[in-house]
């Protein structure tokens, strides 16, 4: 527990966070409110006195209740990790700015939370979906997400292959050149 | 029938050609054989001959090309085989050992497996020109052995420009993989197509220009005069007054048989299979087949420009004859022996045979009486092979020259495989700025020192 | 360049146009973002190929669609998903045990790690203090696992290259470690071998033979490998000053492990921020500050090293007692949350847990240190030839299980 690091904290951010500095073991835990992010973010980056550089996770996380965004940060000036909670997120809803002006590579791992939790990342210039189809409609993680239902209520539901899912009629209609009958086009995937 | 009729349908097109024409190619030889013992042979040629003498060279021609068609095949797979077990050892794996003894036959039956397989046109690609693709390479490939001289008298053409027609010829092998890559309808074998075109066009300048000082040494473009020049010992090859231009030629042949570390057209971390990604079935093996054997053609001609061609490295007569042993050539007469040759065919051979089986049982006690017998009788065609063989090629030029030139040209082949085991691929821009920055250079460099010194000798040896 | 429009996707005429669209890379959506839209807008001469999914050198089954002008990548989009199974949602649907081999297959190179994830995030949320024979046990088995995996690293990286034979080399030293560990694992590939609270099971004696074999000609079959790979000149013009990151960027793109250190940044997640016994044991975190693919290569063959001297430590301070601390089977863990992370041999591989009090995780996030690293090729391959986007991608090092989780 580093409590220089909390006292810091205390002072720079007091009208930012929302509830106590925690810490336990070796982890300090700041709770702000999403209009904080990047102000507080990029206090943590950029100032002398924190040097938080590396920004070790970045996960998006359904209570049940409400969304967060947690991010975890690493600075060689404290033996602790920072755990930066942006917690009070509307489920209907739920944006928070994006740190990509910080660390661009937090692009993939917000793409990855929006993906998954249907949280919008303001200001990343690229925020699709990662991992599951593009026209998939449920955020598998969230807490309401039954399997079974939610997989079946997206029109990405099925064996079928991503690109073909939503083809244009005009195009599906097209015949499909075959020449004689020995002809076979066996890879109908994304080729080339 | 059915034992017949499926395996036959399963065959593809190229494959129902092929095989009746393998067939063929057997017996072939028993047919000439009973034709010309019954004279029916001599007969038509009667009739032909006329004809045939008129046309010699077409006939020529056309032999030739049949039989080094037919003799590719077995070479390709002899460096296929050879490629598979020493990188397998490079890489410290077994390597292909089931089929056959030391799994020899693997190749074999890798080209009966691609002959079986089902040869598809890929939807959207040009059916003609990518069925033509295919040939065209492994023409390329195959008609510039016409005119490499493997045993003196033992050259398919012999050309007075024949190096400018095997440049001619295997420069047309690109063009073969130009349509392949472009008739595909596949962008991996667009740029392998691309890369290729690229690749063989630049180094045909150093593969062009090096052997310049060899032929100003010869004064000849027939490979047979290069070789016959190369006559007498070692030091008297042309890679000791050429060194640089047998590497840049070394080199530049790598690279323009599309082999590691150059074979950007197939970098097959890259772009796949380059131009033979979509191919399958015979054709593919074509392209495969084509690049074996121009592995053996390349090696083939650094053999018979730099390394002597059929020249023994040593010439051991004027050396025996130093040493007062005088080696003439045995000339059986075996008809001389008359009664005596099949006493010694009937009982000769047989006890021989049962004399070693007697060593070796004694010798081997724990071997049964088969396997000596059988050890016996390979052991008796070993030494008779070894005696027949040695007899060969103190008798004939050609049993020689056919040796020595196998020897060299394998050992090239080796050292083409050697370096597919060992060097990672290089970069298209580094290739090309080896090519054009520094080989061309040191190639025209070659020819202005050659120059030079033909002249500076020749002056010398005016005085 | 002049901007001609060859094919956009707004225009809904393409489809019918082009026959041959069922081959392209282009999506049939709209675009869902600026960037996408930009991406799949072709300037003239340029062309949309698709690397991958099933492409020799991807990996795994990375999609990678490049935008290219003849052989140069002008710009390239990488299409994660398609080994996604949902293993955090899997984990949070059975209990923590079950997470362990859960997580076992993502870092499928080195599975020690990623299933050191449940195991220690669960130890944290219980403050267990677990055996100090385990904790040796657990740190030689990473170390072991390490330089199999950088083994195979220089193999897959001269394989990409085109060198056919490093990658056999390199799989003999892999092979002699999973055999190693499969005698105390009873597995090769995804071990299962960590629990919470310590081990599955003491090392027994032909795991120690086989490691004390192994230990007497320890580096020497990666010193051959490396002699075949450092010398020679195709190989380091092909990596010397390939793509090039900074320390500041690298930093940006929240790179980490090998890559990391290879721009100059001694983050080594051991040293950063110790966890099990590292801070007992002697070893250096090695740098270099080139930051281009031969200095990543150079930096494996460093850490091979660094891991041998650490394995050497453990093998003499190795202590006696048991290898399991006492908790119950089934493990209700109160609520609270906890940050674990460990250097796993592509970099930080971090794991944020949640719990409910229930015996099942509420929440386990995983932070895959190749996910994070493969981001970088979006910066490093633009502008280099199709030739090298392969020697860039193998020297970041990316695991597609853990990539699509």
């Amino acid at each position: 527990m580093d409590s220089r690091l909390r006292r810091r904290l205390e002072r720079a951010f007091a009208d930012r966070l929302q509830g106590p500095v925690n810490q336990r073991q070796d982890t300090t835990e700041i709770r702000i409110g999403a209009e904080g992010v990047t102000d507080v973010m990029r206090a943590l980056h950029d100032d002398s006195e924190f040097k938080f550089e590396v920004l070790a996770d970045l996960a998006g996380v359904d209570t049940g209740t409400e969304m967060w965004v947690v991010y975890h940060l690493w600075s060689a000036q404290s033996p602790d990790w920072l755990r930066v909670i942006v917690g009070g997120l509307s489920r209907d809803d739920p944006r928070v700015p994006s740190v990509t002006f910080l660390w661009n590579g937090a692009e993939w791992a917000e793409r990855e939370a929006y993906d998954m939790f249907g949280i919008i990342f303001e200001g990343n210039r690229d925020l699709r979906r990662i991992y599951m189809p593009p026209d998939y409609t449920s955020f598998p993680l969230r807490k309401d997400f039954l399997l079974p239902d939610d997989a079946a209520r997206s029109p990405g539901e099925g064996f079928r292959h991503m690109e073909q899912t939503h083809q244009p009629a005009e195009f599906l209609r097209q015949p499909v050149v075959r020449r004689g009958k020995d002809s076979l086009a066996p890879n109908r995937g994304p080729r080339q | 029938m059915s034992v017949i009729s499926r395996p036959w349908n399963r065959l593809t097109l190229a494959g129902k050609i092929i095989l009746p024409l393998l067939a063929l190619m057997i017996a072939m030889p028993i047919i000439l054989l009973v034709a010309w013992a019954s004279g029916l042979l001599p007969w038509l040629l009667g009739i032909g001959g006329q004809v045939v003498t008129d046309n010699i060279d077409v006939v020529r021609f056309l032999m030739a090309a049949t039989a080094i068609l037919l003799f590719t095949v077995p070479t390709a797979f002899v460096i296929i085989f050879m490629e598979m077990k020493i990188i397998a050892f490079i890489n410290s794996r077994v390597g292909p050992n089931r089929i056959g003894p030391w799994g020899t036959l693997s190749s074999v039956v890798h080209g009966l497996k691609v002959l079986v397989k089902e040869d598809y046109t890929p939807t959207g690609a040009d059916p003609i020109v990518f069925t033509w693709a295919p040939v065209v390479t492994y023409l390329a490939a195959v008609l510039g052995l016409l005119v490499i001289p493997f045993a003196p008298g033992l050259v398919g053409l012999d050309m007075n420009i024949g190096l400018l027609y095997f440049f001619a010829i295997s420069g047309l092998a690109v063009v073969g993989l130009m349509m392949g890559g472009w008739a595909s309808f596949n962008k991996y074998s667009l740029l392998g197509a691309l890369r290729a075109a690229a690749q063989v066009i630049s180094y045909e300048l150093p593969l062009l220009l090096a052997p310049v000082g060899v032929v100003m040494l010869a004064g000849t473009l027939s490979l047979n005069q290069i070789v016959a020049n190369q006559a007498g010992n070692f030091w008297d090859w042309y890679v000791f007054q050429q060194p640089l231009a047998f590497l840049i030629f070394f080199i530049a042949a790598t690279a323009e048989g599309n082999r590691a570390p150059f074979d950007l057209t197939e970098a097959d971390s890259e772009i796949v299979a380059g131009f033979a990604t979509e191919y399958s079935g015979m054709r593919f093996g074509f392209f495969f087949f084509a690049e074996y054997v121009a592995v053996f053609i390349l090696s083939a001609l650094t053999v018979t420009l730099f390394l002597g061609g059929w020249n023994a490295p040593l010439d051991v007569a004027p050396l025996l004859a130093m040493l007062g042993i005088e080696l003439a050539p045995a000339a059986i007469d075996l008809g001389g022996l008359g009664m005596g040759l099949l006493i010694i065919a009937a009982f000769g051979v047989p006890l021989v045979i049962l004399g070693l089986t007697l060593l070796l049982a004694m010798l081997f006690s724990h071997w049964g009486w088969i396997k000596s017998l059988v050890v016996a009788f390979i052991l008796f065609n070993v030494i008779v092979g070894a005696v027949v063989g040695l007899w060969a090629y103190m008798s004939f030029e050609v049993v020689s020259g056919l040796f020595w030139f196998t020897a060299k040209t394998f050992t090239l082949a080796f050292v083409f495989v050697w370096m597919r085991g060992t060097l990672p691929r290089v970069r298209i821009d580094q290739l090309m700025g080896w090519a054009w920055k520094w080989l061309v250079e040191i190639a025209l460099l070659n020819i202005f020192l050659t120059a030079g010194a033909i002249l500076i000798i020749q002056e010398l040896t005016r005085r | 360049m002049t901007e001609t429009t060859t094919r956009s996707l707004d225009d809904p005429d393409i489809w019918v146009d082009t026959p041959a669209t069922i081959y392209d890379a282009v999506p049939p959506y709209p675009p869902r973002t600026e960037r996408e839209a930009e991406f799949y807008h072709l300037r003239d001469g340029e062309m949309l190929l698709n690397l991958g999914p099933q492409h020799p050198s991807t990996h795994g089954v990375l999609r990678v669609v490049l935008k290219i002008d003849g052989e140069q990548v002008v710009d390239l989009d990488p299409v994660l998903g398609y080994l996604h199974r949902g293993v955090e949602k899997i984990c949070e649907n059975g209990d923590w045990h079950h997470a362990i081999n859960q997580c076992d297959p993502l870092e499928y190179v080195a599975s020690m790690f990623s299933e050191a994830m449940p195991v220690l995030a669960a130890e944290k949320l219980l403050d267990l203090q677990v055996p100090r024979r385990a904790e040796y046990i657990r740190v030689l088995c990473w170390e072991l696992n390490r330089i199999a995996s950088h083994a195979l690293f220089m193999g897959w990286l001269a394989l990409d290259l085109g060198g056919l034979t490093p990658i056999l080399y390199g799989f003999i030293e892999r092979d002699e470690i999973v055999e190693m560990l499969a005698a105390v694992t009873g597995q090769r590939v995804l071990f299962n071998y960590l629990r919470i609270g310590g081990v599955n099971g003491d090392i027994n004696h032909d795991f120690m033979s086989r490691l004390a074999d192994w230990m007497g000609r320890a580096g020497k079959q990666i010193e051959t490998t490396t002699r075949l790979l450092n010398e020679n000149e195709i190989f380091v013009r092909r990596t010397k000053g390939l793509g090039v990151l900074d320390r500041e960027t690298a930093l940006r793109t929240l790179c980490t492990g090998p890559v990391l250190r290879a721009t100059g940044v001694p983050y080594d997640v051991r040293r950063a921020h110790p966890y099990s016994v590292y801070p007992e044991l002697e070893f250096d975190v090695p740098t270099r500050t080139e930051g281009d693919s031969y200095a990543r290569y150079l930096l494996h063959v460093d850490e091979v090293r660094e891991s041998i001297r650490i394995i050497d430590q453990i093998l003499h301070e190795l202590p006696d007692g048991p290898v399991m601390a006492k908790i119950p089977r089934l493990i209700r863990i109160p609520p609270a949350r906890a940050f674990v992370a460990v250097e796993s041999p592509r970099g930080q591989y971090g794991c944020y847990a949640m719990s409910d009090g229930t015996d099942q995780p509420f929440r386990l996030r995983l932070r895959d240190p190749s996910f994070f690293n493969l981001q970088a090729v979006g910066l490093l391959m633009p502008g280099n030839l199709i030739a090298d986007t392969m020697a860039i991608m193998a020297s970041l090092d990316p695991v597609m299980g853990g990539i699509d989780k």
